[in-house]
């Protein structure tokens, strides 16, 4: 590599940032706008990358004719060597591959997101989160004992849709992500302010109303699940995509459930801006320590990995007791209505502000 | 065996759900707190392993009644929904999961133990050719039931429990200390976490992460005993447990030994299942069954 150190570490953050900001954007989706605890993220993050995991390395096997008549997962590492030889000179199939695998990871993310939410919609708060949570470690389960999935204990490699940018190959799967995440940041945004956005939040504070002004509660929340976990498989899958392979052991409750949670919530929930900036903090400081870790070490007697956690666990309390509402609070929409009435005010009483 | 230690567990769960409406994420790591405190007795110290189990009770009881105090109670004063509340026990659990590794860590460095995935089943009495475990898990089980049952039903204070349990605001306008109930429900289910905890590295391997890996059972364990009644905990840790472990042995008779490995699934599908048919869980319709029969009876004879 001849890339400073410093842009490697920015390569570095901002690709642990963009899978995670997938996650988050759609959690505040489901949990800031609509209210649904979806403690399930690792649900649909873990089925995006399986099928990464799963899917386009046999694809290409058949379809470039490498290892015909061999065990895929027994020899993972071979085959993938010889079919990224291929995707090394054809950029066409590699992209093509690309958008395939996304499509269907977020086809996987919808189905599963459909079908947790069909028990899970008739419960509420934490029966409702139980289920969720049930639902991914099932999954995660299933993946570590279930080879043909994922490679079980030992993940499997995946082919490598982006060889043939060479040793720019992490910077320009970077830039790809960043670029679905500010398409998908900006489709949320525009969702979040119009008028189904509004539905969204008056499904959240309150449901009855919802419902006496003829709104199908139920049918709001199951889109709104199948829809964010489709997002959040976009995530698990281009993270997936980024590490070269898959490992069912890496997709844990705490990483990929918790570490979201703190972040919208760090963030402020209902509001994308803030759940960008609560994302970024998050991974920010992770990374830091990280990068910093020799540094830190002589003055912490003990090992670093634990002082990230600590120092997050404190600093959620912490922002849960005295600024419960983030780092930057939800906002009032402004409709078209409001900005009129607001605008008409100024006009008459040039003193008050709207 | 494995029902007696999730029962303890899956009790002070529901206890302090029941009580303060806060479903606790840090409570599989109060059981690791009292897996710490047996090895570091049985380890460090040299002492029987069973002299650790008092000490288990207090230290993780005092450990939940300060998270209680320090943390959760302020946020529950400014009406923080319960999603809020959860995600402060995961924070909480977040730091436990951190102190924990830090203290194992410590202990291999400084006493040249193996802290991290360790057994101590060789530390246990033998009675009648039987591990003692086999005799002190679940008489402990039994015990707390019926001090339980006693305390609730004949105690002036577990009188005043259960009527804060049924209406707060009404127990407090009573003279009813409602605050002094939490505290003393989220002393005890940290004790008795302590307590499972500390016999736990008799039967399984003990590791930072095992409360934390246990959780999802605990919880499902208490769900489908029924969140909402105090018996539901115990309840649901054995019915969990029995059907987790027979489950497990049954399918793998049946279809195959490739099924052990998919134990964690089975608690799980259990849950969800009992959600479904009861969303209140087993204890829930029992009680509600129970309810109709008397009414019927009563119109009957009235």
């Amino acid at each position: 590599m001849t890339l400073p150190v410093e842009a490697l570490f920015l390569v570095d953050l901002m690709s642990t940032f963009a899978p995670y900001l997938l996650v988050t954007l759609s959690l505040n989706l489901e949990y800031g706008y609509t209210g649904v605890p979806d403690f399930g993220k690792t649900l649909a993050v873990a089925g995006g990358a399986f099928l990464v995991g799963y899917l386009p390395g046999r694809l290409l096997m058949q379809l470039l004719g490498v290892g015909l008549g061999l065990s895929y997962v027994e020899h993972n590492a071979e085959i993938v060597t010889k079919i990224n030889e291929f995707l090394r000179v054809n950029v066409p199939l590699s992209m093509a591959v690309l958008a395939l695998t996304l499509a269907l990871a977020m086809v996987v993310g919808a189905a599963l997101g459909f079908l947790v939410s069909h028990p899970a919609i008739r419960l509420r708060e934490i029966s409702l989160a139980m289920v969720f949570l049930a639902a991914g470690e099932a999954l995660v389960v299933i993946g570590h004992n279930y080879p043909e999935l994922a490679g079980g204990t030992l993940g499997i490699g995946v082919p490598d849709v982006f060889a043939w940018a060479g040793e720019y190959r992490f910077p320009m799967v970077t830039a790809f992500m960043i670029a679905v995440v500010v398409a998908v940041f900006i489709y949320l945004y525009l969702l979040t302010k119009s008028p189904l956005g509004r539905l969204l939040r008056a499904v959240r504070d309150d449901e009855n109303a919802a419902l006496a002004l003829g709104k199908d509660v139920t049918k709001v929340r199951i889109k709104v699940i199948t829809l964010a976990s489709a997002i959040t498989a976009l995530g698990g899958a281009l993270y997936a995509i980024y590490t070269g392979s898959v490992i069912a052991a890496a997709y844990q409750k705490v990483s990929w459930t918790f570490w979201p949670w703190v972040m919208v919530i760090l963030g402020g929930t209902a509001n994308n801006v803030g759940v960008v900036l609560g994302t970024f903090v998050f991974v920010t400081v992770r990374k830091l320590i990280i990068f910093y870790k020799d540094a830190f070490a002589p003055y912490v007697p003990f090992d670093v990995v634990w002082l990230d956690m600590l120092l997050l666990g404190v600093a959620l309390i912490l922002i849960l007791l005295y600024r419960p509402e983030g780092l930057i609070p939800e906002k009032p929409i402004k409709t078209v209505a409001v900005r009129r009435v607001t605008a008409a005010l100024k006009l008459r009483e040039p003193g008050i502000k709207g | 065996m494995f029902s007696s230690l999730l029962s303890l567990l899956s009790l002070g769960l529901t206890l302090t759900f029941l009580t303060t409406r806060i479903p606790n994420f840090a409570h599989g790591c109060f059981a690791t707190v009292g897996i710490y405190v047996a090895l570091t007795v049985h380890k460090v110290f040299k002492a029987d392993i069973y002299y650790g189990l008092p000490l288990a009770f207090l230290l993780t009881g005092f450990l939940a009644l300060l998270q209680y105090l320090v943390v959760l109670k302020p946020l529950s004063r400014r009406r923080a929904s319960v999603i809020t509340l959860m995600v402060a026990t995961i924070a909480l659990e977040l730091i436990l999961l951190a102190v924990l590794n830090i203290y194992a860590d410590y202990l291999a460095r400084t006493f040249k133990i193996s802290s991290r995935y360790f057994q101590l089943r060789g530390a246990d009495f033998q009675l009648a050719g039987e591990r003692g475990l086999l005799f002190v898990a679940p008489s402990l089980v039994a015990i707390t039931t019926l001090l339980l049952h006693l305390a609730l039903t004949k105690t002036k204070f577990g009188v005043a429990m259960r009527a804060t349990i049924e209406n707060p605001d009404l127990a407090s306008a009573l003279g009813i200390n409602a605050d002094l109930v939490y505290k003393v429900s989220w002393f005890l289910a940290g004790g008795l976490a302590g307590l499972a905890g500390g016999l736990l590295p008799l039967w399984f391997i003990g590791n930072p992460d095992t409360g934390d890996y246990m959780l999802v059972s605990i919880f499902a364990a208490s769900v489908t005993g029924g969140l909402f009644s105090i018996y539901g905990g115990l309840f649901g840790g054995f019915f969990v447990g029995f059907v987790e472990v027979l489950g497990t042995g049954k399918l793998a008779l049946s279809v195959g030994t490739w099924i052990i490995p998919y134990r964690p699934i089975i608690p799980l599908l259990a849950m969800v299942i009992t959600l479904l048919i009861a969303p209140r869980g087993i204890t829930g319709i029992m009680v509600s069954r129970v309810r109709f029969k008397w009414i019927r009876v009563w119109r009957w004879t009235g």
